[in-house]
This record gives structure tokens, C-alpha cells and sequence, in this order.
């Protein structure tokens, strides 16, 4: 009886949900379809085109409309992003494997490692700089910003990897040992395969947050800009669809990842399952 | 014979709270052990100290005359088979038995052709022919034991630790696997300690029996012997065959203040005085009949019987509230009619219990 009422009540608040989750992202869709290079960022569509796709790729002849400052940016997120990924998920698994054991001070070290997402990045980022100045060291997205993100996205991968160990059956790390192969073999050949669903997992939320990571950056990256900082410093002199046209190509890119991600993690769900039924018999 | 493994008082301890204390045994080469006690009994931590997964707060493990207590569990040698099999769950079957051959640091075994007729070799004698390439999420929970099994004893270590290794099998297959470990250890010769919580497996399987009570040694005999004559009230509880009654002795008789059985027979010393008579040595009669010259017994309630196939259990209520058992068996005492809530006399031969104090 109160199913009748509850579901529609829930269905129009998903629908309202998705609405504003995706709404911007259509409509800034539907405006880098818009005509070039003369049509605006705003409605109405004056004509359908692709023009702006050909002018992020520099196909279009000159115009008056600047190519975007953007792709030094774009390679250096992108590099940033893929080192922060790795070693954050080293850090994050190796941490994880450290607190399988209670060691003396393990509660306070695990707030501590924790704090490094929970504090404001602003500050965080200024304080960086500060101390990098004062002891004389060059701010650069490699270095300084670098170790910001490290500190960032670190204890995600570790809280993921927490999760995953917690519910780790060790009994096979023993069979091993008492097989007669070492620790390091048997975190490779034994333990590592069953945790890599989880390890995929760290390495996603890694690389996504560092990615667009904004406020820690704009303080410690210094001179050269990562993507997030370059794509707001064009918001200060004039917008053209053509942001809106890397906007969509971007989050293509995005999705592509997810969907590289999806398939892994089946493949190692499948065997999980295994994990599972044999835990059940 | 040889002792493999010798333990000298090992004493273990989880936040102050004692696992195992003062323990001592030793184990010959060639021979099935198997190690009885409840839950909580401190077994699987012994277990797990000669493993080397855990490390003991005092006393040495001995192996092969070599004090094991400070080398790490892979480079001790000694096989272990767990309860819930833990088998390598992205492997397959082959794979799993390979594992240890290919990967251990030791003399690790790279010739496939080698690796492929030991692997062979051992999947035939537990019984795995044509599963070598299903993964162990496709076998049924039996194979899966032998798949386990066969993983600990294709490396050929000198000892191999059994924790409940049939605890997580229903009961007929459990009853089969019981003679296939006797059968594949004897085939090896390699020594097995086993632990349990059943008495009857550990009678059945073990050439002695390793009575663990409170995390300190009970009793370490033949079955034989363990079972007709344990040492302490204690260990008759454990074997989950005996009726037993505290008490005090009180001139020729052991008496708990509502029954008095007169003594024959020796007395096993011990701190708390009890008196023990197997469920089996106990007979039925109507009350009022006097007891011969030789016997001892008491006045119960009858309460209810358990049909066991072979056996009857009965129970009665002794007259001090104590639920009293009695097994019939079938084979030479046809089933009795008995009465619910009316009053039998329950019978033994004085000499045939066991006297502690």
C-alpha cells in the first residue's frame, strides 16, 4: 500500500537527481555544437557546426579567437595525475599492509594519515608555499604540487585498501609460508592478485582527484599551469564554446578510463566470486 | 623410534589471558597423532606456534633435534592443512598443487616435465584424476579437502599439521575421508598431528591421542587407553562417553550426598574428587530389586530415548537433578520399553568405574 505511494515519490526525485547531475554537462554539450566563429556561449543555436571541435584541434584557419592556452596544461595534469596515482596506490597499499598488525601508536597514525584529506586545500596549498619559499625551494607542478596531491589522494587509496584487507582471509598467506615460499613471493603471487579489484580502485580515485584537483595547485604549482588552473585562467578574459567543445572531449576521455575500469574489475569479480563459494562451502 | 618434533614447555599467552601453558609432547616419525580438545582448549594455537604463524611467550619447538621457535614459517618445512582449506582461489587445481614446488625459496622445481609427473603422481593418489585443470570454485567440498591435502604433501614434508581438516565436510564424507588420511599417510609415511574436536576421530584416526584441557596436556596415550582409562575427569568429559559426579570419597564408597557407589578398584589421584562409568557399561532394570554383591547403581527417572542406528541413548534423572546416559547397543541387548517419568534402577559393576581423588 505504501509501495504505491513511495515509488513514484522516488522515481521523480532520481529523475531530479540525474537532471542536475548531467544537466550542465548537456547543456554545455549542446553549446559546443554551436556556429563558428562568431556564434557566442549562449542560446540560441544559431547553426549546428563543428566548428569548434576543429578549433581545439587547430583545423580551423586563423581567426580572431586565440587557440586555447590549455594543452601544456592538459599534459601535465594528465602526467601529474598518472604519477600521483602510482604512488599514492604504492603508499596506500603498502600503509594498508602495515595496519593488517596492530602496532604500538597505529589509532594516531591512522588519524594522521586521514587528516591529509579532511583539512581545507587552500590552506594547505598556502602553507606549502610558504614553507617553500622560506626554505628556498622552487614552486612546480612536479614538486611541490606534486607532493600536495601525493599527500591529497594518499589516504583514499589507503582507506580503500583498509576496506579490502578487512575482509582479507589470510589463512591463504599462511598455506603459502608453510608451502615453504617467502613473504615477498607470496604478497606477489598470492596476496596481490586477490586484492587488485581493490587496488584498481585506489588507483582510480587517485588519478580522478588529482586530475582536477584546483586549490591545492593554484598555490603550489607556480609558474606552469595545470589544466584546471589554465582552463580558469581563460574564464577571465573571454568564453568560446571552443572550452565548452574540450569540456565534452574531455570527459569522453573520462568515461573511456571508467570504462577501462569496468572491465577490470569484472575480471577480478568473476574471481572474487570464487573467493566467495569457497568461503560459503 | 625417532622423535620429528619434540615441544618443551610451550606457553602462550593473548593479552594476559593464558592460551597454552607448560605444554609438552612428542611426536615419532611415522605416527598419526591426533590432538583432542573442546573449543577454547588452546589446540589450533599450538598448531599455529609450530607453524611459525605465531610465536610462542616461552618453551622450545624442537625439529629433527633443531630449536624451530626463531625461523620464520617458510623456512621450517613443516606442512600444514587448514580447516577451511585455504586454497588459492585464483589458481586451478594443478596450479594449486604446483604452487608450492614452483614458488618455494628452497630448491625451487623448474623442469615442467618433473613438476608435471610429481603433480600427476599426487593428484592419483587422492583421487583428483581428470580435475588438474578445473578451478577450485568448480569441485565439490570433498575434493576441494583433497585438493589440500595434495598441495601439503607433494612438497614431501617430514610432518604435516592437520587443523580439523574435516570439520568443514558433511558428515558421510567426513567418515570417508577419515580412511583416505589413514590410507595416504600410511602410503607416504610422512607423520600427521591432527587436530579435532571429536572424539570418535580422534580415536579412529590417531595411532596416539594428544588430550588438550585448558590450554595445558590431559593425557597422551593410545586410543586405546584414553579411552578406557582417562586420566583425569576431565579428559572422561572430553571423550563425551562417561556419566560423571562430583563429590567426595567417604570411607569404601564415593559419595555426592544423595548417591553413595562403593569402591572397588584403584583410585586415580586428582585435586577434585569425581566418579566416572561409561555410558555403555550402565544396564536397565525395574526399581525395587536390590543390588548384587559387586554392583553398584542408583534410582533414576526415565526421560527420553535417541534412536542412533546402532544404539540406543537413554536418559535419565538421577535423584540429585543429574542427567544420566545410557547407550544400548543394539548388537547385544534388544531395545527396551521403557516408561517415561517412572522410576528404573540403573545398574554397573562397581570395579568397572573410574575413581578420582
Amino acid at each position: 500500500m505504501q509501495t504505491t505511494v513511495i515509488k513514484p515519490v522516488l522515481s521523480v526525485y532520481t529523475g531530479l537527481f540525474l537532471l542536475f547531475l548531467y544537466g550542465p554537462f548537456v547543456v554545455l554539450g549542446i553549446l559546443s555544437f554551436q556556429t563558428g566563429p562568431n556564434g557566442g556561449p549562449q542560446f540560441p543555436i544559431i547553426e549546428w557546426s563543428t566548428y569548434w571541435y576543429q578549433h581545439v584541434f587547430g583545423l580551423t584557419p586563423p581567426s580572431r579567437i586565440a587557440p586555447l592556452p590549455i594543452y601544456e596544461g592538459l599534459a601535465r595534469s594528465l602526467t601529474l595525475a598518472f604519477m600521483t596515482m602510482i604512488v599514492s596506490t604504492v603508499l596506500g597499499v603498502m600503509s594498508a599492509q602495515a595496519f593488517r598488525t596492530k602496532f604500538k601508536g597505529s589509532d594516531a597514525v591512522f588519524y594522521l594519515i586521514v587528516l591529509g584529506m579532511m583539512v581545507p586545500g587552500v590552506l594547505v596549498g598556502l602553507g606549502l608555499a610558504l614553507v617553500a619559499n622560506i626554505v628556498g625551494i622552487d614552486r612546480t607542478w612536479w614538486g611541490t604540487a606534486f607532493v600536495l596531491h601525493v599527500v591529497y589522494t594518499f589516504p583514499f587509496a589507503f582507506l580503500v585498501m583498509l576496506a579490502i584487507f578487512n575482509r582479507f582471509d589470510s589463512s591463504v598467506e599462511e598455506a603459502a609460508w608453510s608451502l615453504g615460499v617467502s613473504p615477498i613471493k607470496t604478497f606477489r603471487k598470492v596476496t596481490f592478485p586477490l586484492i587488485f579489484p581493490g587496488v584498481l580502485s585506489a588507483m582510480l580515485f587517485a588519478f580522478t582527484l588529482s586530475y582536477d584537483e584546483f586549490s591545492r595547485t593554484l598555490f603550489a604549482s607556480g609558474r606552469d599551469l595545470t589544466l584546471p588552473l589554465a582552463i580558469y585562467g581563460t574564464f577571465s578574459i573571454e568564453i568560446h564554446p571552443n572550452i565548452f567543445a574540450f569540456g565534452v572531449l574531455t570527459t569522453l576521455f573520462s568515461f573511456s578510463l571508467l570504462a577501462v575500469y569496468a572491465v577490470l574489475m569484472t575480471a577480478s569479480l568473476r574471481r572474487a566470486k570464487r573467493v566467495a563459494i569457497q568461503e560459503d562451502a | 623410534m625417532t622423535d620429528v618434533l619434540r615441544i618443551e614447555g610451550l606457553s602462550k599467552s593473548y593479552s594476559a589471558k593464558p592460551a597454552l601453558f607448560d605444554v609438552s609432547l612428542s611426536v615419532a616419525d611415522n605416527e598419526y597423532v591426533s590432538l583432542l580438545g573442546p573449543s577454547g582448549s588452546g589446540k589450533t594455537v599450538l598448531l599455529r606456534l609450530i607453524a611459525g604463524f605465531e610465536q610462542p611467550d616461552a618453551g622450545r619447538i624442537l625439529f629433527d633435534g633443531n630449536d624451530i621457535a626463531s625461523v620464520p614459517a617458510h623456512e621450517r618445512g613443516i606442512g600444514f592443512v587448514f580447516q577451511n582449506f585455504a586454497l588459492f582461489p585464483h589458481l586451478s587445481v594443478y596450479d594449486n598443487i604446483a604452487f608450492g614446488l614452483v614458488n618455494r625459496e628452497r630448491d625451487p622445481l623448474t623442469d615442467e616435465n618433473v613438476l608435471r609427473s610429481k603433480i600427476m603422481t599426487m593428484v592419483d593418489l587422492v583421487g583428483l584424476k581428470g580435475l588438474e585443470d578445473r578451478g577450485v570454485h568448480q569441485i565439490s567440498g570433498g575434493q576441494r579437502q583433497r585438493v589440500a591435502l595434495a598441495r601439503t604433501l607433494v612438497s614431501q614434508p617430514r610432518i604435516v599439521l592437520l587443523d580439523e581438516p574435516l570439520g568443514a565436510l558433511d558428515a558421510n564424507l567426513r567418515t570417508r575421508m577419515r580412511g583416505e588420511l589413514r590410507r595416504i599417510r600410511s602410503q607416504l609415511g610422512v607423520t600427521f598431528l591432527h587436530v579435532t574436536g571429536s572424539e570418535t576421530e580422534a580415536l579412529a584416526m590417531g595411532d596416539r591421542i594428544v588430550v588438550l584441557d585448558n590450554g595445558s596436556v590431559g593425557q597422551i596415550d593410545t586410543p586405546d587407553a584414553v579411552y578406557n582409562r582417562p586420566i583425569s575427569p576431565n579428559v572422561a568429559r572430553y571423550l563425551n562417553c562417561y556419566n560423571l559426579f562430583e563429590g567426595a570419597i567417604d570411607g569404601n564408597a564415593f559419595s555426592n550426598g544423595v548417591h553413595r557407589f562403593p569402591l572397588k578398584g584403584a583410585l586415580w589421584p586428582n585435586s577434585v574428587p569425581a566418579y566416572a562409568i561409561r555410558q555403555d557399561l550402565i544396564t536397565v532394570r525395574q526399581s525395587g530389586v536390590s543390588l548384587a554383591d559387586g554392583e553398584a547403581g542408583l534410582t533414576a527417572t526415565y526421560l527420553a530415548s535417541e534412536y542412533t542406528g546402532a544404539a540406543f541413548m537413554y536418559f535419565f534423572k538421577a535423584a540429585d537433578g543429574h542427567i544420566v546416559e545410557v547407550e544400548g547397543h543394539l548388537s547385544h541387548r534388544a531395545p527396551q520399553n521403557l516408561d517415561a517419568n517412572s522410576t528404573y534402577q540403573l545398574v554397573w559393576k562397581a570395579d568397572e568405574a573410574l575413581v578420582y581423588g
